[in-house]
């Protein structure tokens, strides 16, 4: 009789640890697929060059952003340099806007008005406000760490519109963190690009919706060319188009510079 | 003949760059109406804006070098020449080696840290537009200038050469309406005339210089400038009576500015040098000051952003210029003047509507100035703007208190292409 409890508490006591054990790997495993995913996803190549083009949808009204945009990692995961020329609407055309994101969350912005030939940094305070009115917020545009969120794979075998994924409950660490309360990533198996993302509030309701629309082979490289963002609460929706695709074209880092902010480098901006 | 066949040729060249794909073209139309509300203000109209513009743009990139142009169309219903036009910018701009940049003609420049509030910056302002509604870009007047930047690689050296001064545009009397010391009270369009500027002469040509380097998270900067006054400040004793002119001016100053506790932090300070009157003692001319300008910006909520600046400047030798403000009614300044100023941006509704405040307040002179506006995106190309500027002063002769008479509203829209 002793005996049996005693195994019984040993055959626990292994359970327990295979149970938490797996936890930890299961955790790892969705620690590692959001890194991966987040790097497939801003970290493509080395540098980058792209045309965009922004829809800003609201009932039967549209609005449109076009901008060129370049960039460069410093490390791969890590530090990055933004640059971003606007062509469209009139009344932004011309002015440009650099941001330094650092991963430890300090980023710095700058925009350049040339109208009045003002460089002037920005308060960068809040990355969950909108990018040039778009339902894309800063932090959409240029990624929030995975280490800024506890993950958990909820399914390892999901399918997504015929496509083998890893879906993904994400919740912030930080509980001041405004932006969303839980976070669902359906993560392709193939290329770990985000194909959907569903933000949930602290009130459990679904608040916006990413969708990776189209996915073309760049260079060799697995591009998301055509995404949006559809905010459910404010029945807003943004189209974004990717276009002229350039990977590590060699840019430089002198580029991510007021002297560049002045004068744009016409070599990748026209 | 040839002089002619010259035209025709710059003309068909002229008229037929579009044609090349690169050059781009675009602008706006937009109509100002603004109304008075002081119905006692002795401007020469009632209309302190009633405009149409068009502004048109062009540039073109070259293999090694850039033009850009920008020409403002007007009509003003408001003026006495109702048909106006001006390049606001006609520059080309280069790279000479590797570490040299330049941008040659008619351009706006600005530097410096301050929101609205100068002390470096001592490039052309336009105070007519400013105070009547037009957009913030024509707060800037265009300087015929040569601008070179030297990029060495650890900071940067800009020099700005503007061979022929360029002053301030101030209110004249036709639709804001000024103090006016030599008359002692607010004076509409009758007692204004263009103050003589300096000669076209070498030595007349302003000169501005700014080093600018990165120190961690603070940009730090180095001024000089040498030049004149922008403002009429000074005056000489002509057969005619006494007549306003510019007096020498070189500044000195530094700057720094970079982000800290979530915000934005900047100080600039600078040191005015009146070349005219280094001791203090002539009344006719402005002593010597020393500026000083602290800034914090900082987004408070969610599209909600808001700034405070305070500026003091002290005047030097003031027993001097007390002992010289005899006049009848003379203002006499304090020896520190004192200016705090905020803005407050309010975004709503998908960045579509844009709140803005601003305020210019000083203890010292006790007068004011309000800045506000209401801004709504319509569409990508159309814009529509109702906005005013409140004026407020206890004494004629302050630099707010002098426009106390123009307090008015507008209306604005602008299409884009």
């Amino acid at each position: 009789m002793k005996q049996k409890v005693f195994h019984l508490a040993i055959g626990m006591t292994v359970l327990a640890l295979v149970i938490l054990l797996a936890g930890v790997a299961a955790a790892q495993d969705a620690n590692e697929i959001m890194k991966k995913s987040h790097m497939a996803y801003y970290y493509a190549g080395d540098d980058g060059v792209v045309e965009v083009n922004m829809r800003l949808i609201k009932g039967d009204k549209e609005r449109n952003r076009e901008f060129t945009m370049l960039r460069v990692d410093l490390e791969e995961g890590g530090n990055q340099k933004y640059y971003t020329y606007f062509k469209k609407p009139s009344d932004v055309s011309r002015m440009t806007f650099m941001v330094f994101k650092q991963s430890d969350g300090n980023d710095s912005r700058w925009i350049y008005v040339p109208a009045v030939d003002l460089v002037k940094p920005i308060s960068a305070d809040d990355k969950n406000s909108s990018f040039v009115g778009s339902d894309f917020t800063y932090e959409d545009v240029s990624g929030r760490h995975w280490n800024e969120d506890t993950h958990t794979l909820v399914n390892g075998k999901g399918d997504l519109g015929g496509k083998p994924v890893f879906i993904i409950e994400s919740v912030p660490k930080d509980n001041g963190y405004k932006g969303f309360a839980k976070r669902v990533s359906y993560i392709d198996k193939s290329n770990y690009l985000p194909l959907k993302e569903e933000y949930y509030n602290d009130k459990g309701e679904l608040i916006r919706i990413f969708t990776a629309d189209k996915i073309e082979d760049i260079e060799g490289i697995q591009t998301v060319t055509v995404r949006s963002i559809e905010n459910v609460k404010k029945g807003t929706r943004t189209v974004v188009e990717f276009s002229n695709i350039d990977y590590n074209v060699g840019l430089g880092e002198d580029i991510f510079t007021e002297r560049y902010l002045k004068t744009p480098p016409r070599q990748y901006i026209k | 003949m040839l002089k002619r066949k010259l035209i025709i040729l710059g003309l068909i060249a002229i008229f037929a760059a579009p044609l090349h794909a690169e050059v781009n073209i675009d602008g706006f139309l937009q109509g100002l109406y603004g109304a008075r509300l002081e119905e006692d203000n002795p401007t020469a109209t009632e209309m302190p804006a009633s405009e149409t513009r068009l502004q048109l743009r062009a540039e073109h990139f070259g293999n090694s070098a850039e033009f850009f142009g920008r020409l403002d169309f007007v009509y003003d219903a408001a003026d006495t020449a109702q048909y106006e036009w001006e390049l606001r910018e006609g520059y080309l701009k280069f790279r000479l080696g590797q570490y040299f940049d330049f941008k040659i003609g008619r351009q706006v420049l600005t530097w410096g840290t301050g929101d609205l509030v100068f002390i470096n910056d001592v490039f052309a302002k336009d105070y007519r537009s400013f105070f009547v509604g037009r957009d913030d870009q024509y707060l800037k007047a265009p300087q015929n200038a040569l601008r070179m930047a030297f990029y060495p690689g650890f900071g940067n050296l800009n020099f700005v050469w503007t061979p022929r001064f360029e002053p301030n545009r101030l209110p004249t009397g036709r639709k804001l309406s000024y103090y006016n010391p030599f008359v002692g009270r607010i004076v509409g369009e009758g007692y204004y005339f263009d103050p003589a500027t300096p000669e076209a002469k070498f030595e007349n040509g302003e000169f501005a210089l700014r080093y600018q380097q990165q120190i961690g998270m603070m940009n730090a900067a180095l001024y000089f400038y040498k030049g004149f006054y922008k403002n009429p400040t000074g005056a000489v004793t002509t057969p005619d009576g006494p007549m306003a002119i510019y007096p020498h001016l070189d500044v000195y100053g530094a700057s720094v500015r970079g982000s800290i506790l979530g915000g934005i932090l900047w100080l600039e300070g600078g040191y005015f040098d009146s070349r005219d009157d280094k001791d203090g003692d002539n009344p006719m001319m402005p002593n010597s000051s020393m500026m000083g300008l602290f800034g914090y910006e900082r987004q408070v909520a969610t599209n909600l952003t808001a700034n405070i600046q305070w500026q003091a400047d002290a005047i030097m030798d003031y027993d001097k210029y007390e002992a010289g403000q005899t006049g009848m009614g003379a203002y006499v300044r304090d020896e520190v003047r004192h200016l705090l100023t905020s803005r407050i941006t309010k975004l709503l509704n998908q960045e579509l509507v844009t709140l803005s405040g601003f305020v210019f307040y000083s203890p010292t002179d006790e007068d004011m100035y309000v800045r506000a506006s209401v801004e709504y995106k319509y569409t990508d190309q159309l814009i529509l703007a109702l906005g005013g500027n409140f004026f407020e002063g206890n004494n004629q002769a302050t630099d707010f208190g002098q426009f106390d008479l123009n307090d008015n509203v507008y209306l604005k829209a602008t299409y884009g292409f």
